[in-house]
């Protein structure tokens, strides 16, 4: 199937366009950003990242790592330390703030590879359609559709004020 | 034992690697080891114990020697021995060392043509020795200490029997003076004896009796109980003390009378007539005061000694009042050119109070006629003017120990043949042509009679390590070798076997396990004045040249007469007044030295008729502004700690030996006179790094060593560092409102059998450091050398801490002055031991990473070298500042060969980066507890008990269990008056208790 | 492609600012990474060889023992600890720009944010060293790790120096992990941009990023969290090593204020060394139009700040000792001040809480060559304020019969200056690796400003 290219300047027409292209059905629809558009992203995957989950999930389990870790190891041969309870939570508190961050940013890492796919495509092989334009300043928007469509596609991107409009696969 | 436990493997495991460490060194070592057949005496692991007797000093303290798998490893006083009772001086303690030392020779050598020594045969040797005597037995003459009565009768029978010109009996601090003074003023040649526990009021006319007297160890005993506030009424005993310089035992004293050093006589016959005019004296001796004390009325004598009248007739009615007063006479230093007279006028004086045949006591005369100084002066002349050809030098090192103004180098370079005993390499030694190495008292038998009575053995304890002979065996033999006649007229057999013979009135094996025989003879009465009092000339004596300072050679207490200047133990245990290490100093009043704009660390020259000399200067209240005092015994230029050979540089002296600057004087009688020049002091306008082991004499009035007034104890109110419970060190830092009290009991876990805990008597702690001595020695705490010590990184578990007065919150920069708050007549020292003290919440544990410091169910602070990695965040917490870091490999740099082999093998060698500490000796506990264990009951009080504590000789620690209400421990430490624990306000619950030091307050007339 | 308008300074582009020629950014920032100079390698090659200078001394203390140190009896902490906390301190800009101020949305941080991240990882690394170069049996400090052994023995959370352990190693990962999330689009624009083994070694590390949405999606958010968790951690890391010391008995160590003490005396430091880095490196790469004077007010703007907190904890302390009545704790800060240590301590309290008052004049704040005295002088100060705390502490404790004095012995200065260039080998080695500005990030502000130039396409 054929695949289009539209470059653009403006994240907004980005957006415009993306949305344009839903309404009419195009699904197969993929932009590449030389930044962080929040906008852009939420026009394209409307549900909010599931990192947050991972975050969460690694946060506490280093939360509850470090506070059973302290305690059973205090307990496991019982040593008396300047007179102190073997389990005294305060000094343990440190241990399981630490661990909670830990394992929380480890965690975060893994959810950004899961959920943003990466590492993304064959080694060194980039996806069709994309240039190192979208790693300047330009806005790339793909899309796939059948042959009879193109030229609707192509009108529809440039309506949304893309700079040029390229058909890289036929 | 019924199974082989951990603990008893583990001590099999220690006994190889002893075994390990001693292969290797030489073969008769190795057959200690592998017990193919066991030897019924020795269970691996267990130590055995042997009766001996110390010969460090002519005192003759009794030793148990601890040996382990056959090697002694620690000197421990023995309990039934009269003189020491069971306790044990540092050089005592440290004197193990010689057996092991790396100096020592391994056997017999000679000089060669190329003037170096090397290795004979003990046949060539005993050849050559008995050729010399051969040609010229005349002109070959015997110079040594004293031997014991067996040792000397063999000596005196070769002496006659080989026909040599004769035997010198040389000891450099010998009490020649007082012995003619006894001579003189109660016709006997005799050594009086003074037993302080009889006494109410004791005065010691420079007599440092604590640290380097006749007798320091008996007698600090002998104080501490006249002293004992818990037995005697209103703090016992007061003690006055006599002299020039704030001494050891001049701070120990109630007070100190700053007289001018040499006017000691005049004062003490001033004081007798004091005491007569206050009624004293039913007893004689008035006629004798008369005609030596006539025109002696205070006024003059004031004006003569430097001390006010006032004070004279206080403590003349003072002693008039006592009921057992008791006169000391002047010990070594203050020995002068009137040394007969002194210490005779103190005789007079202890006549006249009554104190004779009372705390003094004139045992019988010993038939035997004793040499003297001016016999040895003779000889030197002798041996200048050709007359001597042989000289065999034992136990004794004269080329140091002579003033170097009596000539005997050149005198020594004159005799063309030299003969050393000596075991390890010394000053004499290293000028002799022939050296046949005596064994150490270690592996030597012999015997010693410190005072009629008394007679103690010793006996070899370790198969020798080294090729070596005792000197008895060699001169007979070397005798036998000159014939049948000759033979004939020597005792028969060997050493061993005429020492038994020698002791055939005994039960030889009782006496041998017993240490000796000891019969206290009955008291000798009074015997009455003799004429020689009359002839006592008591005036300023005669001193050498010219200069606004006298010198003051003092003995010191560690290195003696230098004979300890090579035990590295004593070169590096701190001077218990100065607190140098490694070093010479000499001491100079505050105002003197700033008249000479010195300040401490300044170099200064100090120059007598005799010689010169620079080191650095310590300046100090606690000395007359008119003397400068010097310590003897070091200045040496061999040995490997004597000179400075273990700091690398072989053959340079190590520091100043005083003998070298005075002029060669003796007393009327002959004897030795140390008090004989003025000299000369100018500033050499450079610096020196003191190796000080204290940073501060300041205690700025923190809880550390505490005091509190006989008043307050007495609950008399009055002003005084009261004594409400924990109340003891008022005006401390805090002023206690934080204090919570506590059980140290609860410190251990409720199903343990014991709480270890300690208690220290200040008032009874004199600082004479046996304690730190025996510390080192029990715990192979490493000795680490002068340029360490100065970069503060002293080894010592236990340290004395030495504060003058409460201290000032001065706030003055940089290094604080070593003896800022020290005065003239200021008695107010206060030693205070400081080591571990094992607290309840100790702040070190917490803030170790790995748990290798922990609180044990015994209430011990745990130190688990093999877990430490080295944070030292522990030493940082530890307020007390107890704890020593390895920061080379000690343990491989630290000890050379054959030093391992006195390692104690229950105590970890300490590694490289690891953190050390005292734990109450918990090797000592885990013996204790085998046997108590396999009886299933607890320890039992005194059944254990810490090196320090061990040694000490006057009690001051107490160690035990203080879960055991009746154990010494607990009552003591439950003294409320005196108790207080350093630093309470820190609330880390030491398990030491101190109780404070009281004070007495001056002499009341 | 439209040939690009000349550049402009981009100092007018923040308020407001015409939009940059197409890419003009990356053209400019990846010029950085172009081939090196002589003098490049030059540098890098000493930086080299006294690293490795440095570590022989390390072995050599190793084999030899800590005797080699300066440290004595009282003083068992020395220079090696004051070195450990100074780069701990060093370490907290990065984290603190990247992640305090990405939650404040404070844009102008883009700036800086990539340089100052990269500072934090090597600092952290060279901090980290020292605690292995302070033990004194390196051979043994795994011991400090709660790993399971034949003793059945574990490490003892109750104290600081595992807590250290904890929050140091921590710390560390994190960083790399922001250093490396926030690399990733810009990895992208190199690879690019690149060939031969660059071109292999970003297609390595981009992981295949196109920026696609789900990417920038997953991005978006994992920079989020990872803000919001680093936050408290750069708080609580210098918080946990100041407990190193507050956690003690020692007069002059235990005190309730170290922790906010710290905090704000590390980010000041950092805040410095950011400074004392940028300015040569902008200088020398021409980076004027993307590090611009404003960035560098705002720093010496938190510089004022920090050190006004840091004079008022220096005041506090003495206030403290004085108001507790303690009297070892009033001896020790007296000896601070005015015993052997009075050098010292004056550096720090100059250098700290004195100098920097110059930046409430507008005119020193934009002022570079001012600026970059003043955050040198910072820098010393704040490596003296650590000196002074734990050797002045230490020399003074409770029983004066064990008071010490301490000097650094040649063996510990030339670490701490291996220490210095081990940190610089780093960062000459990242300038010429990575961009040393977060180009996507800055293009978030061009294409904006661009977007909101034109009105907008809606």
């Amino acid at each position: 199937m054929p695949l289009l290219v539209g470059v653009f300047d403006a994240p907004g027409n980005v957006v415009g366009s993306i949305e344009r292209l839903r309404n009419r059905g195009y699904d197969e629809v993929e932009v590449y950003c030389p930044a962080p558009f929040p906008e852009i992203d939420d026009a394209l995957i409307e549900k909010p990242s599931r990192v947050r989950l991972f975050t969460l999930v690694g946060g506490l389990a280093g939360l509850f790592t470090g506070f059973l870790m302290t305690i059973w190891m205090a307990n496991d041969w019982q040593l008396v330390v300047g007179g102190k309870p073997f389990t005294s939570i305060p000094p343990y508190v440190v241990i399981g703030f630490e661990l909670t961050i830990l394992f929380g940013g480890l965690m975060t890492l893994l959810g950004l590879l899961v959920f943003g796919g990466l590492p993304h495509g064959r080694f060194g092989v980039p996806d069709p359609g994309y240039s190192a334009r979208f790693s300047a300043e330009e806005f790339g928007v793909t899309v796939r559709c059948k042959e009879r469509d193109v030229a609707e596609v192509d009108a529809l991107l440039r309506a949304n004020s893309a700079k040029e409009v390229t058909l890289v696969e036929p | 034992m019924p199974e082989l436990d951990r603990r008893d493997f583990l001590k099999l495991v220690g006994a190889g690697a002893g075994a390990a460490a001693a292969a290797g060194c030489s073969e008769r070592v190795t057959k200690l080891i592998p017990y193919v057949i066991q030897p019924e005496t020795i269970t691996p692991g267990i130590p055995v114990y042997y009766a001996s007797t110390c010969r460090e000093c002519p005192a003759a303290c009794g030793v148990h020697v601890k040996t382990r798998e056959g090697r002694p490893i620690k000197l421990e006083g023995n309990p039934a021995h009269p003189v020491n009772k069971g306790a044990l001086c540092a050089r005592g303690q440290a004197s193990i060392g010689r057996t092991y030392h790396p100096d020592r020779f391994a056997g017999p050598l000679q000089r060669g043509s190329d003037g170096k020594l090397s290795p004979i045969a003990w046949d060539q040797a005993l050849d050559v020795l008995a050729g010399k005597l051969r040609e010229s037995a005349a002109q070959t003459w015997l110079l040594g200490a004293d031997r014991g009565p067996t040792g000397n009768e063999v000596l005196a029978r070769f002496v006659s029997a080989v026909g040599l010109g004769g035997r010198i009996v040389y000891e450099p601090f010998a009490p020649e003076s007082l012995r003619a003074a006894t001579a003189a003023v109660f016709g006997i040649d005799t050594e009086p004896l003074f037993d302080l526990s009889k006494a109410d009021l004791v005065i010691s006319f420079g007599g440092d009796v604590l640290e380097t007297g006749s007798s320091p160890t008996e007698h600090a005993r002998q104080l501490a109980e006249a002293r004992d506030v818990a037995t005697k009424e209103r703090g016992g005993a007061r003690f006055v003390y006599v002299g020039p310089r704030l001494s050891m035992t001049a701070g120990n004293a109630d007070e100190w009378v700053v007289a001018k050093p040499g006017t000691e006589g005049i004062l003490a016959l001033a004081l007798a007539k004091a005491a007569i005019a206050a009624g004293a004296g039913a007893e004689g001796g008035h006629g004798a005061l008369a005609s030596l004390a006539g025109g002696l009325d205070p006024a003059t004598a004031a004006a003569r000694t430097g001390v006010d009248a006032k004070t004279i007739e206080r403590l003349g009615a003072a002693l008039a009042k006592a009921k057992a007063p008791l006169a000391l006479p002047p010990s070594t230093g203050l020995t002068s050119a009137r040394g007969v007279a002194t210490a005779g006028a103190v005789l007079v004086l202890n006549q006249v109070l009554g104190a004779v045949g009372n705390t003094v006591q004139i045992p019988a005369g010993s038939g035997t006629k004793t040499t003297s100084y001016k016999d040895l002066l003779a000889l030197v002349d002798a041996m200048k003017s050709g007359k001597v050809s042989v000289l065999l030098v034992h136990d004794a090192d004269p080329l140091y120990s002579m003033p170097a103004s009596s000539g005997f180098a050149e005198a020594l370079a004159k005799v063309p043949f030299v003969v050393s005993f000596a075991s390890s390499i010394d000053e004499t030694t290293n000028a002799a042509h022939l050296v046949l190495p005596d064994s150490t008292p270690l592996e030597s038998w012999g015997d010693a009679s410190p005072r009629p009575g008394v007679r103690s053995l010793l006996q070899p304890t370790l198969a020798g390590l080294f090729d070596v002979r005792s000197i008895f065996d060699v001169l007979l033999d070397a005798g036998r070798k000159l014939g049948a006649e000759v033979a004939a007229k020597l005792p028969s057999g060997d050493f061993r076997s005429i020492l038994e013979a020698a002791w055939s009135d005994t039960a030889w094996r009782d006496a041998l396990a017993r240490g000796g025989v000891f019969a206290e003879t009955a008291p000798t009465g009074a015997p009455g004045l003799a004429a020689g009092v009359a002839k006592l000339e008591v005036a300023e004596p005669r001193l050498d040249g010219d200069g606004p300072f006298t010198l003051l050679a003092h003995p010191s207490p560690m290195l003696s007469d230098g004979r300890g200047a090579n035990l590295p133990w004593l070169q590096e245990l701190p001077d218990p007044v100065a607190k140098i290490t490694w070093q010479s100093w000499a001491e100079l009043g505050q105002e003197a030295a700033d008249k000479l704009g010195l300040v401490t660390g300044d170099v200064v020259v100090v120059e007598t008729p005799t010689g010169r000399a620079e080191l650095p200067a310590w300046v100090r209240g606690g000395l007359r502004d008119d003397v400068v005092a010097i310590a003897t015994g070091q200045g040496h230029g061999v040995g490997r700690y004597a000179s400075r050979e273990n700091d690398g540089q072989p053959g340079e002296v190590r520091g100043v030996n005083v003998l070298s600057l005075l002029p060669t004087l003796t007393d009327e009688a002959g004897g030795r006179a140390w008090l004989c020049t003025k000299a000369k002091v100018t500033p050499a306008g450079r610096k020196e790094r003191i190796a000080f082991s204290q940073a501060s004499d300041n205690k700025r009035q923190r809880e550390l060593g505490e005091t509190v007034s006989l008043a307050a104890l007495l609950g008399e109110g009055g002003h005084g560092e009261a004594a409400e419970g924990e109340g003891v060190g008022e005006g401390s830092a805090g002023e206690h409102e934080f204090i919570v009290p506590y059980n140290a009991v609860d410190d251990a876990a409720a199903t343990a059998l014991h709480r270890w805990g300690m208690s220290i008597d200040l008032d009874r702690c004199t600082g004479c450091s046996a304690c730190v001595a025996a510390c080192y020695v029990e715990n192979n705490v490493p000795v680490v050398g002068e340029e360490q010590v100065i970069r503060g990184r002293l080894q010592a578990w236990l340290r004395i801490e030495r504060y003058v007065t409460e201290g000032e919150l001065d706030y003055r920069g940089g290094r604080p002055a070593r003896s800022s708050h020290e005065s003239l007549g200021n008695v107010d020292v206060r030693y205070s031991p400081m080591l571990c003290q094992q607290c309840g919440s100790a702040p070190c544990e917490p803030v170790c990473p790995v748990i290798a410091t922990y609180h044990n169910p015994e209430g011990l602070n745990g130190m688990v070298y093999n877990r430490c990695i080295g944070t030292r965040y522990c030493a940082n917490n530890c307020p007390y500042k107890v704890r020593r870091f390895n920061w080379y490999d000690y343990n491989l740099k630290n000890f050379p060969e054959p030093l391992p082999l006195m390692l104690n093998p229950d105590v970890t060698v300490r590694g490289q980066g690891v953190m050390e500490k005292c734990t109450f000796c918990v090797q000592r506990i885990e013996l204790a507890r085998q046997k108590a264990k396999n009886e299933r009951r607890a320890i039992a009080d005194g059944e254990v008990t810490t090196a320090c504590a061990q040694a000490c000789p006057t009690q001051a620690i107490h160690f035990g269990n203080l879960k055991d209400a009746a154990s010494v421990v607990a009552k003591k430490s439950a003294d409320a008056k005196r108790g207080y624990h350093a630093l309470q306000e820190l609330n880390t619950r030491p398990a030491i208790t101190y109780l404070a030091k009281v004070t007495r307050g001056s002499v009341e007339g | 492609m439209t040939p690009p308008p000349p550049a402009v300074s981009v100092a007018d582009m923040i308020r407001p600012v015409p939009t940059p020629p197409d890419s003009q950014a990356n053209q400019d920032i990846l010029a950085v990474m172009g081939r090196p100079t002589l003098p490049y390698w030059l540098l890098l090659g000493f930086l080299v060889a006294f690293v490795h200078a440095a570590g022989a001394v390390w072995v050599y203390q190793v084999y030899e023992g800590l005797g080699i140190a300066g440290y004595s009896h009282p003083i068992f902490w020395g220079v090696y600890i004051v070195t450990f906390v100074f780069w701990v301190g060093i370490a907290h800009a990065g984290t603190l720009i990247s992640a305090i101020l990405y939650l404040f949305r404070s844009k102008w941080r883009n700036a800086i944010n990539r340089s100052a991240e990269a500072m934090t990882v090597f600092a952290v690394l060279t901090a980290a060293q020292f605690l292995g170069i302070h033990v004194g049996r390196i051979w043994k400090s795994y011991f400090i790790l709660p790993y399971p052994n034949q003793r059945g023995l574990w490490v003892n959370f109750k104290s600081p120096l595992v807590w250290d352990t904890f929050a140091i190693t921590t710390y560390a990962t994190i960083s790399i992990v922001f250093f490396y999330v926030g690399l990733l689009p810009d990895l992208a624009i190199a690879r690019d941009r690149s060939t031969g083994w660059r071109k292999l070694l970003y297609t390595a590390l981009a992981l295949g990023w196109h920026g696609t949405g789900r990417q920038w999606k997953a991005w978006n958010r994992s920079v989020l969290h990872l803000s919001g968790l680093a936050t408290p951690l750069v708080l609580s890391v210098h918080s946990v090593v100041s407990w190193d010391f507050a956690m003690s008995i020692v007069p002059g160590w235990h005190a309730t204020i170290f922790a906010p003490y710290f905090v704000a005396g590390a980010i000041f430091s950092g805040f410095a060394m950011v400074l004392t880095v940028m300015i040569p490196v902008r200088r020398i790469f021409g980076l004027e139009a993307y590090i611009t004077n404003y960035h560098f007010e705002n720093m010496a703007r938190f510089i004022l700040l920090t050190s006004l907190i840091v004079g008022y904890s220096y005041s506090i302390e003495y206030f403290i000792a004085w108001y507790s009545g303690v009297e070892p704790e009033q001896t020790s800060f007296w000896y601070r001040a005015f015993g052997p240590y009075w050098i010292s301590t004056w550096i720090m309290i100059i250098c700290n809480a004195v100098v920097p008052q110059v930046f409430w004049f507008p005119k020193a704040r934009t002022h570079i060559p001012t600026i970059f005295v003043v955050s040198t002088l910072v820098n010393v100060g704040m490596w003296f304020e650590r000196y002074v705390i734990i050797i002045s502490g230490l020399s003074r404790e409770y029983d004066p019969a064990v008071w010490g004095l301490y000097t650094p012995h040649a063996a510990e200065l030339t670490i701490l200056a291996g220490s210095f260039c081990f940190f610089a080998m780093f960062f000459v080695a990242f300038i010429k690796i990575f961009p040393v500005i977060a180009i996507a990030e800055v293009k978030e502000l061009v294409i904006h400003e661009r977007a909101h130039g034109q009105g907008g396409a809606h």
